[in-house]
């Protein structure tokens, strides 16, 4: 066996090792678009230094191509990388960009560039090879200067490329509040790229002593070369084993995500915007005086802030819903049992349900964020369905709050439910008959405030 | 929304004649060059990648914040009033019934660009309105000559509906143009709102900011 042949058996050996090591990533759940890639391409180098390592292809322009060949598919890689981070890479193959990436234009145009160059750079190669044969895959054999400029074309913008993206993996990896596993996944491919340029750097000064070096040292340096490289090889196909093993899971699925920005955010908001509508412009008309009498009965039971503002939200859901104008034709009783339980499955979630929240008003910090749980609109459907819709699920289990009394005596005052339906639903009981003297008190001062006005 | 528009100076009305004699030649390319500018609906990963240009990718952060990191990269200043309308139920009224839940308005003049949204509106609503207008802001449809030849129609195919327009000059955050549709602008208004409040609300547990770390 040749030394060249035994350099392409070590290097075919390590692919193939790496190989099956993506094949079993390529099984399990850690499978990426990349891992797949990745795998066909060890494959494909694999078999490349195998043929090299059996049949002596040294001589000739064929001996050129099988050289260009082994070097394509790492070639391949660096292009996906460095388009993967540009957010190049077509859609179903994922294409957002690297965070630091993002950020910087001229960094996106340059590793978006990489595809193109790398493959100019392997025909410029091919050509110099066919045009001026050299010994290029007789490792330790004296090579022509025409032999560097075939290496260096490819061994150039493939480092360059490289270290780009290694770069991007290490400030990728610096990004603070960073989830520890993404901080080692990126330094991992940092290393695993950074060894693919050393590797470049390693090959062009390979090539440089070729040409240039000669004497009894001359092997000796190369065979440490030669087995640096190697090293760097199991470096890099451990470092990128490493990264793709590391896999996050995110605490909120991309699909709950999607669901909730498109049916729940969307249903609140048309919701709550057409009750705004409504109540503001006056369409409900009984609404009114019953939102006055219940605000102020409720300040009259000393109820927190928090219950009343559910008492209002309630009984403007039930004026809305049981007085449907041309615009709030939508807030239907079903709609809102749709939105409740969107509301509920948001809540089953502790992440979501801790996270999602939004301001109180604008650049008011000050004020407790609402939540899902504690907007006024997720108890007030409860209750407003409660006193629409109730189709007698869950009567006599639940004893209602005191602001969910003084609602309904309120709603069946102003004829907006059946008061018979209040009777039989709520019970008459100690709460009931406190919320009706409250609701009783409030509308006696209120009308006397009205007289005096 | 509205804009408005730079005064004209005194090369206005020469201009205005060149690019009269300019259209007949240019409407010869008009339908081929609407049918290759047109895109799809902003995506949550998209609009990710606009979080990171603003530095906001993975944080959480208030309206207030995408606000001011918005008005620092388009170099405008933009400005959020609240309007105190529960204090007077008429205005209320007259809101709700010209069917608004907010304003933008935009001067090119004084690189100013000025939010008016009713204080009575229910909170969400409240957020929701102003990252809508700033949706606008974001996407730059305020940056482009409305087309008058453009007409919405319901029969037309996906691609011809998804037309877009150049900006006239300015700076978008948005990488695609604005739809020349009207509706699709406010679409994408409301696409844009709702990724912000989630990405705001999740900020590293935001899927898509894991996945421009995790691009391989």
């Amino acid at each position: 066996m040749s030394a060249a042949q035994h350099q392409a058996l070590v290097l075919g050996s390590v692919s193939f090792v790496a190989f099956l090591v993506f094949l079993c990533f390529l099984l399990t759940n850690r499978r990426t678009k990349f891992s797949v890639f990745a795998a066909c391409n060890l494959l494909f180098v694999a078999l490349m230094f195998g043929a090299v390592a059996l049949v002596d292809l040294s001589g000739g322009r064929a001996e050129i191509m099988v050289a260009v060949m082994t070097e394509l598919p790492i070639v391949l890689i660096v292009a996906w990388v460095c388009l993967a981070l540009a957010g190049g890479l077509p859609v179903q193959l994922g294409n957002l960009p690297a965070e630091p990436v993002a950020r910087r234009p001229w960094l996106r145009t340059t590793l978006g560039s990489a595809p193109l160059v790398l493959l100019l750079s392997v025909g410029l190669a091919t050509i110099v090879g066919l045009i001026w044969p050299s010994p290029a895959l007789r490792v330790y054999a004296p090579a022509p200067t025409q032999f560097l400029v075939l290496k260096a074309s490819i061994m150039a913008p493939e480092g360059l490329y490289a270290g780009f993206a290694a770069l991007v993996f290490v400030m990728a990896a610096r990004a603070p509040r960073l989830k520890r596993r993404f901080y080692f996944k990126n330094l991992a491919f940092a290393v695993g790229m950074a060894c693919i340029a050393s590797i470049a750097l390693e090959s062009t000064v390979f090539a440089g002593l070729r040409v240039w070096l000669g004497g009894e040292g001359r092997r000796a340096i190369l065979e440490t070369l030669n087995t640096l490289e190697a090293c760097l090889a199991i470096t890099c196909i451990l470092a990128f084993t490493a990264g793709l093993s590391l896999r996050y899971t995110p605490a909120v699925a991309t699909t709950l995500l999607y669901r909730l920005q498109t049916g729940w955010l969307r249903a609140q908001e048309q919701f709550e915007s057409l009750e705004w509508r409504a109540v503001s412009s006056g369409a409900a008309d009984r609404l009114t005086h019953a939102s006055d009498a219940v605000v102020a009965a409720c300040r009259l039971k000393d109820l927190s802030e928090s219950d009343t503002q559910k008492a209002l939200a309630t009984i403007r859901l039930v004026a809305v819903m049981k007085d449907p104008s041309g615009e709030t034709q939508h807030i239907t009783p079903g709609a809102a049992r749709k939105l409740y339980e969107l509301q509920e499955e948001i809540l089953c979630d502790d992440v979501l349900a801790s996270k999602i929240s939004w301001a109180a008003g604008w650049r008011s910090r000050a004020q407790e964020p609402q939540t899902v749980k504690s907007a006024p609109l997720h108890d007030a459907l409860k209750a407003a369905l409660d006193l629409v819709d109730n189709h007698g699920e869950g009567e006599g289990v639940r004893t209602p709050p005191l602001w969910h009394y003084i609602v309904a005596v309120s709603a069946a005052d102003a004829k907006m439910i059946d008061p018979s339906h209040v009777s039989m639903q709520l019970r008459d009981g100690a709460e009931h008959s406190a919320a009706a003297e409250a609701y009783d008190a409030a509308r006696r001062s209120l009308r006397k405030l009205d007289d005096h006005v | 929304m509205s804009v408005d528009v730079l005064k004209r100076d005194l090369t206005g009305p020469f201009l205005a004649r060149l690019a009269g004699l300019w259209r007949p030649f240019s409407n010869l390319g008009s339908a081929r060059s609407r049918v290759d500018g047109s895109r799809s609906l902003l995506t949550a990963a998209e609009f990710q990648e606009e979080l990171a240009i603003l530095g906001l990718s993975g944080r959480r952060f208030e309206p207030e914040d995408y606000s001011d990191a918005l008005g620092d990269y388009l170099n405008i200043s933009i400005g959020v009033h609240v309007i105190p309308d529960s204090w007077y139920p008429e205005l209320s009224r007259r809101l709700a019934l010209s069917g608004l839940l907010g304003e933008l308005r935009y001067s090119e003049q004084v690189n100013m660009a000025a939010i008016f949204v009713p204080g009575s509106l229910p909170p969400l609503v409240l957020t929701l309105t102003i990252l809508h207008e700033l949706g606008h802001l974001a996407a730059g449809d305020l940056l482009i000559e409305p087309d008058e030849e453009f007409e919405e129609d319901d029969q037309q195919d996906e691609k011809a509906k998804h037309t877009t327009l150049p900006l006239k000059r300015g700076k978008k955050l948005a990488r695609g143009n604005p739809f020349a549709a009207e509706s699709l602008r406010e679409r994408e208004a409301n696409l844009r709102a709702s990724y912000a409040l989630f990405a705001g609300c999740l900020g590293d547990e935001n899927p898509y900011a894991h996945d421009m770390y995790d691009v391989l």
